[in-house]
């Protein structure tokens, strides 16, 4: 068993718009000088910690979580989650 | 998602040609049911649509009523259900957003929402749940980051809703008469889109309302930008007062495609339009994609020249992108080009106009047994009842939605959601009076009567104000109209509201027809919602403060219909029965008496009678004052009946009026004169609310302890499950 940390990102997915992250851009940064960035895409993220027996456990029993809860709608978001050691 | 074979041949043959792909795109779109209405149009033409106060214009997506002094209102009501059964937020946000646009586009201000929502049984249903909360937080946040104040509504919960929601969102705006858009074009204008960006979102959006939620087709999800829409109105308002705007239509269902179409086939003019003008969100857009693609918070203006360069000026200033996509013409056809390359060029009133259907229609079986009863259990505890009442979905407070909703901003609200229909102070010194209601479980068991019925109830709310109904919005939700069945109980819905209009002369200013709404496990039940304004002229009735010894009156007849009642089918799970019957006559003379009586200004507090019958509706009185009250049930006017019915009967065309002792023999001669059936049935004071028959205590409640069920257990249910 070992102790991992999950963190499970979920954003618009790609196509459908993104207010937030457009805001941000056009009203924040882009009134600055950073004219170098194109795009901003705002998310949410979770960050579990959980006992599990390997990696790619950890991963799965996330994943059925986060769908079981509906901690996302999957009509909308999608979501990236990463495992680290903790 | 696409024409029926019929269709393409039939489309085939008007344009005496093949059509492009494009061209399919934007037929398929506008000959939906959602946007071209080819199962109801014809019947809908029985409403009476026409009154002194209606100003009714070529275009206009909402009703307009003078309401004097140079102002006008506009109305306007939708739906969002599909979109709001598979992402319950953005689609109920974004229907909110839908039905704003409608009122802008006369060029009024937006000045109140109201919203019905129904959903499955959320006492047991975790999905329902879900929905309910998504749902009534998206509206919220819509609403009140537009400063527009969500004033009214209703929620219902019922089976038949599982798996499915109805959002109906309708909409209130208020502007001068000499600023409504009189929507007119000439060969040469500009076409002008404004607004968002034109994204993948909610393509075919149209069409899949137009088809069952069966499968996990689910691509249509919009996503609400309730910031852009705001900046949009006020854009949209400057640009009228600088009198910038020739004709002007919001983006919905169908996206350009519908706004297009119709818009020139309106005024009778071409319009053609070029796709590389419009500006997109992500690069590599299909032409198809661009016209049928349902992105929010876009409109459609049509302004020439001369006029261009300040609509931009004010674009910029509100930060809003605006694109010249096209000019009028004068052929009537909608040219769509990329470049230089055609892509569609069709008739529009080819396109605007789909075929219209006859559609066979048949009395469902069920309809042949359904008003026989069967023998209930006797209620052994009428006190322990009503507790369990109170807290049920259906019948308790529902503060806990209202509650999220801004309603007081713009300072207009001066009657606010929880009492029977919210009032608003008009810059003429009038006050306008609006309420939405709808009733499936009546409207199941006739849907005829039943319609009549929330029509009669939405009035009823309104004349509880102070305020006379001046015109009406109806909202028909139905399922499946292939289905004979079903299309029998939308044309009878149809009739009854028709008849009802015309008696009372309330004219019908706007609508929506939505099909299709069926759920796994079936169609919906009939589900008419009805909307009412009313106009109150120098005062609206304001409630005070109920004193021990002040009388409680009922006008109107309890009468033995319990068919669809609350009490039956939560209480003793009973779907059946005689649901009420509005006697039109007696409904008019108990309307204009009691109207009459809020004139005299002697009222404490007027109340309809409606879900719940007598027994929910004195309780709420008494909760809501909280004072106590003792009621005798044989003093209530109607047949002799059993004392449940005569306590949860939901008969139409009754009023509660509650008033201080010395007032009742004014009231009596009143009453008397226009010989209205009514009962001084009860007396205010002390901590309980009882009802009594003869000498016998039938229900004893503290006011304190039903207040606090009534108030919490919605909160309760969804929080905690």
């Amino acid at each position: 068993m070992g102790t991992y940390d999950v963190h499970v990102t979920i954003e618009n997915k790609p196509g459908i718009s993104d207010p937030e992250g457009d805001t941000i851009l056009n009203d924040l940064i882009l009134k600055g000088t950073h004219s170098t960035i194109t795009k901003i895409k705002a998310a949410k993220m979770l960050k579990f910690t959980i006992k599990e027996k390997d990696k790619k456990t950890a991963q799965k029993k996330i994943q059925e979580i986060c769908d079981e809860l509906r901690i996302y709608n999957p009509m909308v978001s999608k979501i990236t989650i990463d495992v680290f050691d903790a | 998602m696409s024409l029926e074979p019929q269709e393409l041949e039939d489309l085939t043959s008007k344009i005496g040609r093949k059509p492009t792909s494009t061209e399919l795109q934007i037929v398929a779109a506008e000959w939906s049911e959602h946007c071209s209405y080819k199962s109801s149009k014809k019947h809908l033409k029985m409403l009476p649509m026409t009154g002194p106060l209606v100003i009714s214009e070529k275009g206009y997506d909402s009703g307009v009523l003078d309401v004097g002094g140079g102002y006008v209102v506009t109305a306007h009501i939708e739906s969002h259900n599909h979109p709001s059964a598979v992402e319950p937020y953005g689609g109920a946000a974004t229907g909110v957003g839908g039905v704003i646009r409608d009122i802008l586009s006369a060029g009024t201000r937006p000045i109140a929402i109201l919203d019905g929502l129904r959903f499955g049984d959320i006492e047991k249903d975790q999905q329902a749940r879900w929905l309910f909360k998504n749902a009534v937080t998206g509206i919220a946040d819509y609403g009140n980051c537009l400063g527009i104040p969500t004033v009214g509504g209703e929620v219902e919960f019922d089976k038949c809703y599982t798996n499915y929601a109805l959002v109906d969102v309708a909409s209130v705006g208020f502007g001068k008469k000499e600023n409504l858009i009189k929507n007119h074009a000439k060969k040469g204008d500009l076409v002008v889109l404004l607004g968002g960006s034109t994204g993948r979102d909610g393509i075919g959006g149209s069409q899949f309302a137009s088809d069952s939620l069966e499968s996990e087709d689910r691509s249509a999800v919009q996503i609400p930008d309730p910031f852009i829409e705001k900046l949009i109105i006020e854009a949209v308002l400057e640009a009228r007062n600088h009198n910038l705007i020739n004709a002007m239509k919001d983006l919905g269902g169908g996206g350009l495609s519908c706004a297009v179409s119709e818009t020139a086939d309106a005024l009778s003019i071409g319009i053609e339009m070029d796709v590389d003008k419009v500006h997109t969100r992500e690069p590599g857009m299909h032409p198809d994609e661009i016209m049928v693609s349902e992105s929010q918070e876009r409109m459609l203006i049509v302004t020439d020249n001369a006029k261009l360069k300040k609509l931009q000026e004010i674009c910029k200033k509100f930060r809003i992108t605006c694109s010249v996509i096209g000019h009028v013409t004068s052929d009537n056809m909608m040219h769509v080009k990329k470049g230089k390359k055609t892509f569609a060029r069709l008739p529009t009133d080819v396109v605007a106009n789909a075929t219209l259907l006859d559609r066979p229609s048949k009395k469902p079986a069920y309809l042949a047994t359904i008003e026989r009863e069967k023998k209930l259990k006797p209620i052994s505890d009428y006190s322990k009842m009503m507790m369990k009442f109170l807290a049920s979905p259906n019948i308790a407070s529902k503060i806990w939605v209202y509650g999220q909703y801004d309603h007081e901003v713009g300072i207009r609200t001066v009657i606010k959601p929880g009492r029977d229909a919210a009032v608003l102070r008009l810059d003429n010194g009038k006050f306008l009076s609006v309420k939405i209601d709808g009733n499936p479980k009546h409207c199941y068991i006739n849907p005829r009567e039943g319609a009549i019925g929330c029509f009669e109830e939405a009035c009823r709310n309104v004349v509880c104000t102070g305020a006379k109904p001046i015109g009406m919005l109806d909202h028909l939700q139905f399922g499946n109209p292939e289905n004979p069945e079903i299309f029998w109980t939308f044309l009878e819905s149809l009739k009854g509201l028709t008849d009802f209009a015309k008696y009372f002369k309330i004219p019908c200013v706007g609508g929506k027809v939505s099909l299709y709404n069926e759920t796994p496990s079936g169609p919906i039940k009939p589900t008419p919602l009805i909307g009412v304004l009313g106009l109150a002229e120098k005062k609206h009735q304001t409630n005070t403060k109920i004193n021990t010894d002040d009388v409680l009156i009922v006008v109107g007849n309890t009468k033995n219909e319990m068919g669809g009642s609350e009490y039956f089918e939560y209480i003793h799970k009973f779907i059946g029965g005689r649901c009420p019957v509005v006697d039109f006559a007696e409904s008019k003379k108990n309307m204009d008496t009691v109207l009459d009586v809020i004139k005299k200004g002697i009222l404490k507090n007027v109340h309809d009678c409606s879900k719940g019958g007598l027994a929910v509706a004195i309780s709420e009185i008494c909760m809501v004052e909280q004072i106590g009250c003792t009621v005798s049930l044989d003093k209530v006017p109607g047949e002799k009946l059993d004392t449940d019915r005569v306590l949860f009967s939901e008969s139409h065309s009754r009023y509660l009026l509650v008033l201080e002792k010395t007032n009742l023999k004014k009231l009596e001669d009143i009453l008397k004169k226009n010989k209205i059936a009514f009962g001084v049935i009860g007396k205010f004071g002390g901590e309980q609310i009882r009802f009594d028959s003869g000498s016998k205590k039938i229900m004893d409640l503290r006011v304190d302890k039903a207040r606090k069920t009534w108030i919490n257990s919605l909160r309760e249910l969804v929080v905690h499950g």
